[in-house]
């Protein structure tokens, strides 16, 4: 059974009186331990296609299904508790939480599965050592580079042992030789744990630690190829 | 989770350090003012017990005509009443009683320097002599002009007159009135013992009972001359009666009502306690509606809160979307809020309560010093809990609103928001 599976995803926006179709009848399988890059032009529908992996937002039409899991059948609570253990986000603006220094916010997600207190720090720190930012447990967001930032968010999104990590455009507000160490991270941590990966990209660059190239246009998936 | 909740709120609130503290200080405004009225309330009330103790004496009741004290006074129904006051007195139970009886009679004083009689209709009192020697609270000092004394037990063609009276009838100590009483009785001699010295206008010292402040134009004779003028006592105006060492007096009360009623004395009998109940009622809706005023400012204090809690879920939404993303529940960001809104609330409490404490202590000395009353300053422990307790509630409520919003934004739309 593949991690990920969706069938004729279809995702239609209304805004003001014109219909968008973000997404229209997509398919797409991800197995596990796989790193997927999915690359497209502005529009073509891969951030939606991450928020509807990622359970951040309903799909229109079609069956998605996240480990062995339909994602139309659960329930606002239940939506949340699978974000909070078998998701890990990373974002292309970090979503730092601006008030928490570095440890605090990779404890949040522990914090909403009700780990306790030791277990979280403990955690935490193991999680910022692997990032390399032991030393940067209690800074602030804004007291961190662009590149530490991603970091803590990286760690933030392993906290809870996901089963698969989404990243929409994880570079794309650094710099190229902070994000190729960015990429090296995430494909170490991945595959080290054996971790299941999508990344948004359209960055070329980045698709280099994907094993997989899925490209997308108008809402659909164009071709999907392997990547040495 | 509710400790980590409370961190996630408290480190949100130090963030905004100036909103959050203008926010606590509109609600600690408020507080101040609701603890500060209250207590003041519940003091002046604990002094006037206190003050209405000391007077009455919580062995003591008095008998009124019936229905002309408490709920449902009304005008019916003769302001005086008839008492057999040897009867009274040797109720089980009863130390002693005084009564006051009133009949406006006919009196005769001295020739004036044109050789009339003065002569005329005027009020006429009758007081046991006990309530100068055993109820000297009620009646308060009685001045009597230089040379003059009062009666006492045992004397009955004795008088006492008001000032205006002794001038209009021009006579002094140790001349004699004539007061005629009913058609069947012989009209008596009194000697003048006493003029009543003008008393200070500005003093605060009046009697208790009504009825009993010295009046300028008055003939204050003893209850037993009534009794030659009048006959057996119909025309009482009030009568105080002291219990026994030890003795309950509610049961006391209680049936020398009844037993007075059986014999006709049209009487109600009022005792400290419904006297405290009935300044009790006053002053508890007098605190009660400063109270209430005292509760607008709180309640705009809570539209602070109100107002600070929207604007910071408005601020915080992308925060929202992130902490969703991570697995928070709807119920999760709802209690994140409600506990920050209740915290500013908590805190305005805690300076409200303590400010309000403060000002009342103060104030109860000042008013203390105006009236030469030691006024108790009353910080009752339910009062406080109850304040804080108000205080996180009101935090809490007002920020109910925005925090079901935090709880219910898309997370999607919350993340994109800029």
């Amino acid at each position: 059974m593949p991690l990920l599976d969706l069938k004729g995803i279809t995702k239609v926006y209304s805004l003001g009186k014109t219909t968008v179709y973000a997404l229209r009848g997509l398919d797409l399988t991800v197995e596990r331990g796989e790193i997927v890059a999915v690359m497209g032009p502005s529009g073509s529908g891969k951030s939606t296609l991450m928020h509807i992996l990622g359970a951040l937002d309903t799909l229109t039409d079609g069956v998605a299904m996240l480990d062995g899991q339909s994602l139309a059948k659960l329930s606002e609570d239940q939506l949340a508790d699978l974000r909070g253990r078998k998701v890990g986000f990373v974002f292309q603006t970090f979503n730092l939480v601006p008030t928490l220094s570095a440890q605090k916010n990779v404890e949040l997600p522990m914090i909403f599965l009700g780990v306790s207190r030791r277990k979280r720090a403990a955690r935490a720190q193991e999680l910022l050592a692997k990032v390399g930012l032991a030393d940067r447990a209690h800074h602030k967001p804004n007291e961190l580079s662009g590149g530490e930032r991603q970091r803590v968010a990286i760690a933030r999104a392993l906290a809870n042992d996901p089963e698969i990590i989404l990243a929409d455009e994880p570079t794309g507000n650094l710099d190229t030789e902070t994000g190729a160490t960015i990429l090296d991270l995430l494909r170490r941590l991945s595959k080290e744990d054996g971790k299941t990966m999508v990344l948004v990209t359209h960055d070329p660059e980045a698709a280099r630690i994907a094993d997989r190239i899925v490209r997308m246009r108008d809402g659909r998936v164009l071709e999907a190829m392997a990547h040495g | 989770m509710v400790r980590d909740f409370l961190t996630l709120a408290g480190s949100s609130i130090l963030h905004r350090k100036v909103r959050s503290w203008l926010t606590v200080i509109g609600v600690f405004i408020g507080i101040t003012a609701v603890v500060a009225l209250i207590s003041v309330g519940l003091g002046l009330e604990r002094t006037i017990n206190d003050e209405v103790a000391k007077v009455f004496g919580v062995d003591t009741f008095i008998l009124t005509p019936r229905g002309a004290f408490g709920p449902g006074r009304s005008a019916q129904g003769s302001a005086q009443y008839a008492l057999d006051l040897e009867w009274l007195r040797a109720v089980d139970g009863v130390a002693t009683a005084a009564a006051v009886r009133q009949r406006t009679a006919f009196v005769q004083g001295q020739a004036g320097p044109d050789g009339r009689l003065t002569q005329g209709f005027l009020p006429v009192v009758g007081l046991s002599p006990e309530l100068v020697t055993s109820f000297a609270s009620f009646i308060g000092p009685l001045e009597l002009e230089p040379g003059g004394r009062l009666f006492s037990g045992g004397e009955t063609l004795v008088a006492v007159l008001g000032r205006d009276v002794a001038a209009r009838l021009q006579t002094g100590v140790g001349q004699t009135i004539v007061v005629a009483g009913d058609g069947d009785k012989p009209e008596l001699t009194l000697a003048v013992i006493g003029i009543l010295a003008a008393s200070d206008p500005g003093s605060s010292r009046q009697g208790f009972a009504s009825g009993m402040s010295t009046s300028r134009d008055t003939i204050y004779v003893p209850y037993d001359t009534m009794e030659l003028l009048w006959g057996p006592a119909d025309d009482v105006l009030i009568t105080l009666v002291r219990t026994s060492p030890g003795r309950d007096v509610e049961e006391v009360a209680a049936r020398v009502q009844a037993e007075l009623r059986a014999r006709g004395s049209n009487i109600s009998t009022v005792t400290y306690s419904d006297i405290s109940s009935a300044i009790g009622t006053v002053t508890s809706t007098v605190s009660a509606f400063l109270a209430g005023i005292a509760g607008i400012s709180l309640l705009v204090g809570g539209v602070g809160v109100m107002n600070t809690m929207y604007t910071s879920v408005l601020e915080r939404t992308r925060e929202i979307g992130i902490m969703k993303a991570v697995g928070a529940k709807n119920s999760h960001i709802l209690s994140i809020f409600l506990i920050e809104s209740g915290l500013m609330g908590l805190v305005g409490g805690v300076v409200g309560t303590l400010l309000g404490l403060g000002i009342s202590s103060v104030a109860s000395a000042i008013i203390g010093r105006i009236f030469e009353v030691r006024v108790a300053v009353v910080a009752s422990p339910s009062l406080i809990a109850a304040t804080l307790a108000g205080a996180f509630a009101l935090g809490a409520v007002a920020g109910l609103w925005p925090a079901r919003r935090a709880a219910k934004l898309p997370v999607v739309d919350a993340l994109r928001y800029e």
